[in-house]
């Protein structure tokens, strides 16, 4: 157990992805863009996603390795794989898993045509998780401390936090005026489960010694795990059907939370946009079925000193050191933010394309509708650390009336070659899209370091 | 004419759904084949005595003794994972005496279990570093995990009388080198 749940720390800890979603962002043909910009300029009489089916996205990735590189079933002894893993990846290595499948959504217009103000709301599950690379502690457990005499292994390197929650949400987004348009989400979390381990310190060095002692040892901890809805599960006595219990946690029965979304865009000129908007800044209030860890305390460990004055006092240095440095149990309430999203575009539009008397909805005139645009896209996400930016250049086709394409190129810390492609699609009504990138790495998806999808089918009725 | 165009995005989205399914074997079994081969290195045990505490109402105490408790190897991580074990023992007189220093291993009834003994010669003027490693493993291994105790018993031999004014230590540094499996 000791070994499977460090493999899974280990596994966890090395991958690493953000929640960007930079096809999405901005495709307002696809009414899901909503969720990435509450402002933006999506029109529509009214819609409404197929349940279960109208938005499903994950994220998956690594930077420091894949999982080719651990799990090749090629002859390599995997301790040898773990090992080549372990010295190649960093502390700054991370992981951040993200999936999301939407229960419901809808939306539709209200007032009159010249003020144009749409609802949109719905419902989504979330799984998040964002872990760093606990480099160090792993190296100690690997490796032990002889070969790093001198070497300060840091406990702070333990950083990680796993989510799983439902948004319930409602939106709003209204042309102020004919060239600006500013959104606002309102969203309730109702946390299914959370694990927090994101503000640990410490450290253990040993350093030869030519004092007393043969060794310098000191241990300084202060980790501290939080955990909301998960505790029961570790009683055998609980019998309850977790399936049954996620249900109810789903619907608003979990630790609750609240969270706004802004966004806005804007048109300076007809074929010139401006979008912005901040993604979920809330938190979440964990008092429920709370149970957390903390292992804190500073010991120098100098080992056994015998008393030979009075030989009848025992001393016991183990459990000195235990005593110095406790596990504890506490069931302390805690809150957690929600990792914010903050993204911004701008976008130039060329080809107008007055052929088709049905509005298509892009541009903020729908009597003029340009075939191509190209633009650029910012994304920043907080973390525990350093936040997570990303840049993304793209081109969006207008094929045809029921055809959108848009193509990405998006640099981060984790890929220079990511290229993503997007197709949204809508043959009456009804509306399908596909999300991809790191389409370069799809040649062997276990050799990639990331991959990401959306995907969704909606029901758009638009006006004639 | 949309019609082929549409046709021809199909297919090309198509094509991406069908890369999916692109992949190397994997096998996670892998996960059951680690075995971690940490070897830590820590303090077992020290002391300092000077001259001085051999010597009570000015008459010399030739055999002191300690019994603290050692049971770090008993804890139950160390009975499942340790393999071998590697004890440093060094020792370093500065009395003008000479000594000899009986470890005892006891188990948890008090009983002696192994004994390791350290002829300590007298302090002449210049440094005499009495060391030695002891190693435990395979069957020895028990011994140590068995032990809950170590008993000191240092014996002074006869020589010059020591005073409480009298200058000079025995010191003892100890480490240990743990060499573990984890499966």
């Amino acid at each position: 157990m000791r070994k499977k749940a460090l493999i899974f720390t280990l596994f966890i800890a090395m991958s690493c992805f953000s929640q960007n979603k930079q096809i999405l962002y901005n495709f307002t043909s696809i009414p899901q863009s909503m969720m990435t910009n509450p402002g933006s300029d999506v029109k529509y009489k009214w819609y409404f996603g197929v349940p279960l089916l109208s938005g499903i996205s994950a994220n998956v990735g690594s930077s420091g390795f894949s999982a080719y590189d651990l799990f090749a079933d090629n002859g390599v002894d995997f301790n040898d794989k773990l090992r080549n893993v372990l010295f190649s990846t960093t502390k700054k290595d991370k992981v951040a898993v993200n999936e999301q499948i939407e229960l419901f959504s809808g939306g539709f217009r209200i007032g009159p045509d010249e003020k144009k103000a749409y609802i949109s709301f719905g419902m989504y599950q979330e799984f998040d998780m964002l872990s760093y690379m606990p480099k160090d502690i792993a190296v100690l457990a690997i490796d032990g401390n002889k070969d790093y005499l001198g070497k300060v292994f840091d406990l702070g390197d333990l950083n990680v936090k796993a989510e799983m929650l439902s948004v319930l949400h409602v939106g709003y987004h209204k042309n102020i005026k004919e060239n600006l348009i500013l959104g606002v989400r309102g969203k309730i979390y109702s946390s299914v489960f959370n694990a927090t381990s994101t503000k640990n310190s410490g450290y253990i060095y040993t350093i030869p010694s030519t004092g007393n002692s043969v060794y310098e040892q000191v241990i300084y901890s202060d980790l501290q795990l939080n955990t909301s809805g998960i505790a029961q599960y570790d009683d055998e006595n609980y019998t309850a059907d977790v399936a049954s219990d996620i249900r109810k946690k789903v619907v608003l029965g979990g630790n609750l939370g609240v969270g706004i979304d802004l966004g806005l865009t804007y048109y300076p000129q007809k074929n010139i946009q401006f979008t912005a908007s901040a993604v979920d800044i809330g938190f979440i209030n964990h008092t429920k079925e709370v149970e957390g860890l903390r292992y804190k305390g500073y010991y120098k460990f100098e080992g056994v000193k015998p008393n030979f004055l009075d030989p009848s006092q025992v001393s016991d240095a183990y459990q000195e050191f235990k005593d110095a440095i406790p596990l504890d149990t506490v069931y302390t309430k805690y809150t957690t933010w929600r990792p914010a999203k903050f993204n911004s575009s701008i976008q130039y539009s060329f080809g107008e394309d007055r052929s088709d008397e049905e509005c298509d909805c892009q541009g903020f005139d729908s009597e003029t509708v340009y075939k191509n645009a190209v633009g650029a896209q910012l994304f920043v996400m907080t973390t525990p650390r350093t936040p997570l930016v990303a840049f993304t250049t793209y081109y969006r086709r207008k094929i045809s009336n029921g055809l959108q394409l848009k193509a990405t190129y998006t640099l981060d810390s984790f890929s220079y070659t990511n290229i993503g492609l997007g197709l949204s699609s809508k043959l009456g009504p009804v509306n399908f899209y596909v999300l991809a990138d790191n389409l370069l790495e799809y040649k062997d998806i276990t050799k990639s370091n990331s991959f990401s999808f959306q995907l969704g089918l909606n029901v758009i009725f638009n006006d004639k | 004419m949309k019609n082929t165009v549409f046709k021809k995005f199909s297919g090309l989205l198509l094509l991406v759904i069908v890369c999916f399914s692109c992949a190397s074997d994997l096998d996670f079994n892998q996960v059951n084949d680690v075995k971690l081969e940490p070897v830590f290195v820590s303090n077992l045990a020290s002391f300092e005595i000077p001259a001085k505490d051999f010597v009570t109402g000015g008459v010399e105490q030739n055999v002191i003794y300690a019994v603290p408790t050692v049971d770090i190897f008993n804890d139950s991580f160390f009975r499942n994972n340790l393999v071998k074990a590697g004890l440093d023992f060094e020792i370093n007189n500065t009395i003008n005496r000479a000594y000899t220093l009986e470890i005892t291993f006891l188990d948890v009834n008090d009983s002696p279990i192994h004994s390791i003994n350290f002829s300590i010669p007298a302090y002449t003027g210049t440094e005499n570093l009495v060391s030695t490693t002891e190693t435990f493993e395979n069957t020895q291994l028990n011994i140590l995990k068995r032990t809950t105790k170590m008993a000191f018993l240092l014996r002074m031999a006869s020589g010059p009388a020591l005073t409480e004014n009298s200058l000079g230590s025995i010191k003892l540094r100890s480490g240990v080198t743990a060499y573990f499996i984890i499966e």
